[in-house]
């Protein structure tokens, strides 16, 4: 898996490459661990995620947590199989997917 | 009719046939079917005595050809053998190849040996052929023209040894239904095969050779309908298999991520299945079983991909604490692992190595 950051202000977005799985899920939990605190807005651009597993399912759910009290946090680019496994986990339901 | 016991070939670098034992009766149409490397073709070889066996007896009609006083070539004529690349002589006409064998070897007059000949060569549908050279004809005619010059002898058995290989694909329908034709006869036959339609339609016994040895032997419907040891069902289904152990909590899971998805290339495993077998690998194996072990982890996954359905089985065997279904894993995992299966069962085997066994239908 591949990070690559970008800050504009109060927005990070974080562009997540390849898979997010048992192994590359704590790179990006320690990614979301270190945002600035001022950023309220906190965008991940899944264009380039092939795979997503539970672990990576986890990570999402703690930062939406973490957003849910400093301001918002926004999915783009998402591939179909990556929806599919938000659909049936029931994350389409709590995440806002662009 | 021709009896093998015990027969052992071994090469400086191989041994392709450890302990081979067999009767085979006076009109059996026997199909070798197995793995390349697994010495179908040595045993043909074996039989005829073009190869000298390390240890073993083969026994035509009592004689025993691995005898030193055995008189070989009077046993050849009893036999003869369909080689994958034709072996015509290129400077003689088709009638002349036909006819060569029984006029040098057998002593018949060149009218007798003529009149048979292109009753052979009709019953191959070449009589038009008869005049014309090896190289003016397609791969086909020449693998008909080889098996009318082996009938010339008249042999009471008849080797074939991979005789539609060679072919272009257009070509073997030709040259199997003419073995076919010759099957109906009442010949005895052995045919080294990879064609599984023709071995199941035209043999009265098959051979799976695997190990060194005749695996299983059976009627074509035991063998192809009901195998029953793991290596003949593996090699009939066309099962593709990838196996991989967990045995420490640090494995490589990376690594094994990589393999699977290679063996997806390699086999052609439609790309959604590969995902649903790597998705249960990791939800499943590693993030509820693993935790499960106390100590040093064994758990054995096993993915059969079959190219004939197209279907993939998963099979996972642990030892340690039980897991018994789906409700006791977190709900993350289990609403991945119910997504990507049609089935999943949970069962206890009995075995101390393996004592708990979860299989899965891959979607």
């Amino acid at each position: 898996m591949e990070i690559k950051k970008i800050e504009n202000g109060n927005e990070l977005k974080l562009a997540v490459a390849g898979r997010l799985d048992t192994t590359s899920a704590p790179e990006l939990e320690a990614e979301i661990a270190s945002m600035p605190d001022v950023t309220d807005s906190l965008v991940l651009d899944f264009s380039e995620l092939e795979y997503i597993s539970s672990a990576g399912l986890r990570v999402l759910l703690a930062a939406q947590k973490k957003m849910n009290v400093k301001g918002k946090m926004t999915l783009t680019g998402v591939n179909e199989d990556v929806m599919d496994v938000f659909e049936i986990t029931g994350f389409s339901d709590i995440l806002t997917i662009e | 009719m021709i009896s093998i016991r015990h027969l052992r070939k071994e090469y400086e670098e191989a041994t392709p046939l450890l302990d081979v034992n067999a009767e085979i009766e006076k009109g059996e149409v026997i199909s070798v079917i197995g793995p390349s490397g697994t010495g179908k073709s040595t045993l043909l070889r074996c039989i005829n005595a073009l190869e000298s066996p390390t240890s073993g007896q083969i026994l035509i009609d009592g004689e025993d050809i691995t005898d030193k006083n055995c008189k070989k070539h009077l046993l050849r004529r009893k036999m003869g053998m369909v080689f994958q690349s034709f072996n015509l002589f290129a400077h003689l006409n088709v009638i002349e190849n036909v006819m060569k064998a029984p006029v040098d070897l057998l002593g018949k007059s060149r009218q007798e040996a003529y009149d048979r000949g292109m009753e052979l060569l009709r019953t191959v549908g070449l009589a038009d052929k008869a005049t014309a050279f090896p190289d003016e004809l397609s791969g086909g005619q020449k693998q008909r023209v080889a098996i009318a010059r082996t009938l010339a002898t008249d042999p009471e058995i008849v080797l074939f040894d991979e005789p539609t290989s060679a072919l272009d694909p257009t070509m073997v329908g030709e040259v199997l239904a003419v073995i076919k034709s010759l099957a109906k006869e009442g010949l005895t036959m052995m045919i080294v095969t990879h064609e599984m339609k023709f071995a199941r339609d035209v043999s009265t016994r098959v051979f799976y050779m695997d190990e060194g040895e005749i695996y299983e032997d059976g009627t074509p419907e035991q063998v192809f309908d009901h195998p029953v040891r793991e290596k003949t069902r593996q090699f009939i289904r066309r099962l593709k298999v990838f196996e991989e152990s967990i045995t420490s909590h640090g494995f490589d899971f990376l690594a094994v991520n990589t393999r699977l998805e290679e063996f997806g290339r390699r086999h052609l495993v439609p790309q959604k299945t590969v995902r649903c077998a790597e998705t249960v690998f990791e939800e499943l194996c590693v993030q509820t079983l693993l935790p499960l072990s106390d100590g040093e982890p064994d758990i054995r996954m096993t993915l059969e991909y079959s190219e004939e359905n197209e279907s993939a089985d998963m099979r996972i065997s642990y030892g340690g604490r039980s897991f018994a279904s789906l409700g006791e894993a977190d709900p993350l995992s289990a609403a991945l692992i119910g997504n990507s299966a049609t089935e999943i069962a949970f069962r206890e085997t009995g075995s101390a190595e393996y004592p708990h066994e979860i299989t899965l239908k891959l979607k």
